[in-house]
């Protein structure tokens, strides 16, 4: 039951940060980087939830291929978890710069700066992820911390 | 049930130690259903007078270490599934520790034997004439002026005399005062020593005659109760062989020859029903020559498969039906005698020299609990904080400090390794496991692993650890258990199933 809470919280807190992607009023992506000309232009293009879902998808995709592929006594240290959130971290903002730059060109240094953000909130939906799923993990359930 | 199992002399406690090897690895007696007997007791007491006695020290470490362990696991439960899964206990601990005048040990006290010279113990300087010539007859000088300390030194003439005085001691006395209807005694002894020789047939005597004994309760029962015994022919010589030795090898099969000839009127004939099962064990091939020693260094004689397979015969024993042991009435029935032979006349014998009969019984056990020796020799400290260990209740760091765990590898597991090396290098040699190799997958001597799509399966600590994970995972049966428990539980599990997947079948 405790575990299935955790799962429930991780997707709140997911679709918490997806709605404030995508939302003009408050976006979690101004609130670090903010250049009004690549804002502007991403926003009419409507690009932020597409960027918003790829970020998502990395992150828990991340997540569900440690504990339910790798899922390997090999690999259960807390260093083998952060590997693969380096690896989120660097995978998320270079697909969101490829998407990005293939919608429209041009704007390469904000769009760089931009993906920076993408690093952190990749890392954090990682950890997120982690432990929404990793309870049912047969060999990495206690990783990166035990329960 | 309980089975008291008295130990005779040098050779009881080595089978002993090997039954408690068997035991250790889970061997359990089977009842004529193939099922494991129900509420088994094993007493051992360890009868012999040469107390300095190596063998015999060894054997009382293993017991001790034995019972720490088992009691740590399963607490009092006489009904266990797994690794130590016999109970072993003292006399006094069957009498809830309460007895004054008994030990919590293992072995008989013989104090009026031990500290005395023979011809001090029968008051030979205060016979008149006669008599001391008549005891200089029956007994040689070396004899009268052996100090008992040292044991019998290959003279059951001396412990046929000096061992009478069992019946009076309080351990015998308290015997008597738990053995109760249902329960089996068993000896363990060798045939062509002092102590065994002379010890078996006094003590079957004494428990047959209880009647006649004074302070001895449950008489009825005693008379009447099922006996068994293990009696071991030579199979083991000794260095020097020289004939103004006290024990010389040359002796061993005209003493053989004398006491089977005492057995046979006394307590193994056609229609006596002393003894209602004899098993007889031993070698022509003899073992490499131990060295020679009547007791004066401590006696430390490598173990052997004659030990071995004699471990097997108290099991066999408690797995018999009443009604092989007793007549209707509940009178002993006529001695049956049991050998053993190997399925294949190998000097260097695996699981596959052994017969179905006796593969069936040890092979997975005993291959489980060397896999357990090499799995916490070489893998389960770096497990600690991960996977298994950190399910309830956690295995944390400080259990590999702590008492349980020190016993178990750095006492006993020392000793299993020490026995299985000394049944390795002996003759016949015991290679059931390969010596040094700690690669699980090929450390079953004669058997592999099994062949999948490309190449073989593969065992190491890796696979053992997922595979207790798995049974770990969401596993409530340990919650209310010790983490010594989870452990070892969660490793015979684990074994049984990677044993069942991935070793080559030879059952």
């Amino acid at each position: 039951m405790k575990h299935l809470v955790y799962l429930i919280c991780g997707i709140v807190v997911t679709v918490i940060f997806f709605i404030l992607s995508c939302s003009s009023g408050f976006n979690i992506y101004d609130q670090l980087f903010f250049d009004q000309a690549l804002t502007n232009k991403m926003y009419n293009l409507n690009m932020f939830p597409t960027i918003a879902a790829i970020t998502i998808a990395v992150a828990w995709g991340g997540a569900a291929i440690y504990y339910y592929a790798i899922n390997s006594v090999k690999f259960d240290r807390w260093y083998h978890w952060l590997a693969v959130m380096g690896v989120v971290a660097v995978l998320a903002p270079v697909a969101c710069f490829i998407y990005n730059d293939a919608v429209f060109e041009g704007y390469v240094g904000a769009k760089v700066q931009f993906e920076m953000q993408t690093i952190l909130f990749a890392a954090l939906l990682y950890v997120v992820a982690s432990f929404s799923m990793r309870w049912w993990s047969t060999n990495c359930r206690h990783t990166p911390i035990p329960q | 049930m309980r089975l008291f199992l008295f130990a005779i002399g040098g050779t009881g406690s080595r089978v002993l130690k090997s039954l408690l090897m068997l035991s250790a690895a889970g061997v359990r007696p089977l009842d004529e259903d193939g099922k494991p007997v129900k509420d088994l007791e094993i007493v051992p007491v360890i009868i012999d007078p040469h107390k300095a006695n190596e063998d015999l020290k060894r054997t009382e470490a293993l017991l001790n270490d034995y019972r720490d362990i088992r009691r740590k696991l399963y607490g009092n439960e006489p009904n266990a599934d797994g690794f130590f899964a016999n109970r072993i206990v003292t006399l006094r601990e069957i009498m809830s520790n309460t007895s004054v005048t008994l030990g919590d040990t293992f072995i008989f006290n013989l104090g009026a034997v031990e500290n005395a010279k023979f011809r001090e113990f029968i008051g030979y300087d205060t016979m008149n004439e006669a008599n001391q010539a008549l005891t200089s007859l029956l007994f040689a000088n070396y004899q009268l002026e052996n100090k008992m300390n040292i044991g019998f030194v290959g003279s059951p003439n001396i412990g046929s005399v000096a061992l009478n005085e069992v019946k009076d001691s309080n351990e015998f006395k308290a015997f008597s005062n738990i053995f109760r209807q249902g329960d089996r005694i068993f000896f363990i002894s060798s045939i062509f020593g002092g102590t065994g020789a002379a010890g078996f047939p006094i003590m079957v005597k004494n428990i047959r005659q209880a009647a006649n004994l004074e302070g001895i309760e449950n008489r009825d029962a005693l008379s009447r109760a099922p006996i068994g015994g293990l009696t071991v022919l030579p199979y083991f010589t000794l260095e020097g062989n020289k004939h103004d030795q006290r024990i010389a090898t040359s002796d061993f099969i005209v003493k053989t020859q004398s006491a089977l000839y005492y057995y046979k009127n006394t307590l193994t004939g056609d229609n006596d029903s002393n003894v209602n099962c004899i098993y007889y064990l031993g070698d022509q091939v003899r073992s490499k020559p131990y060295l020679y020693d009547p007791g004066e260094h401590g006696q430390r004689n490598n173990a052997h498969l004659i030990e071995l397979i004699g471990a097997l015969a108290p099991l066999d024993f408690i797995g018999k039906p009443d009604s092989k042991l007793s007549d209707p009435d509940g009178y002993p029935l006529p001695t049956t005698a049991y050998e053993y032979a190997l399925d294949r006349d190998d000097l260097s014998l695996n699981f596959l020299s052994l017969g179905h009969h006796t593969r069936r019984l040890i092979y997975e056990p005993m291959s489980k609990f060397h896999l357990l020796f090499l799995f916490l020799t070489t893998g389960f400290k770096n497990m600690i904080g991960q996977g298994f260990t950190e399910d309830a209740p956690k295995i944390k760091s400080d259990f590999i400090t702590s008492q349980f765990y020190r016993t178990l590898v750095d006492h006993f597991m020392l000793g299993y390794a020490q026995w299985l090396t000394e049944m390795n290098d002996n003759m016949r040699s015991v290679a059931l496991f390969k010596p040094g190799e700690i690669d699980m997958a090929h450390a079953i001597e004669g058997v592999g692993v099994r062949k999948r799509l490309l190449g073989h399966f593969k065992v190491d600590n890796d696979v053992f650890k997922a595979e207790m994970n798995k049974l770990s995972k969401n596993n409530p049966a340990y919650s209310d258990r010790t983490v010594e428990f989870k452990l070892l539980d969660l490793f015979n599990q684990a074994a049984h199933n990677i044993f069942t997947e991935r070793y080559e079948n030879i059952n």
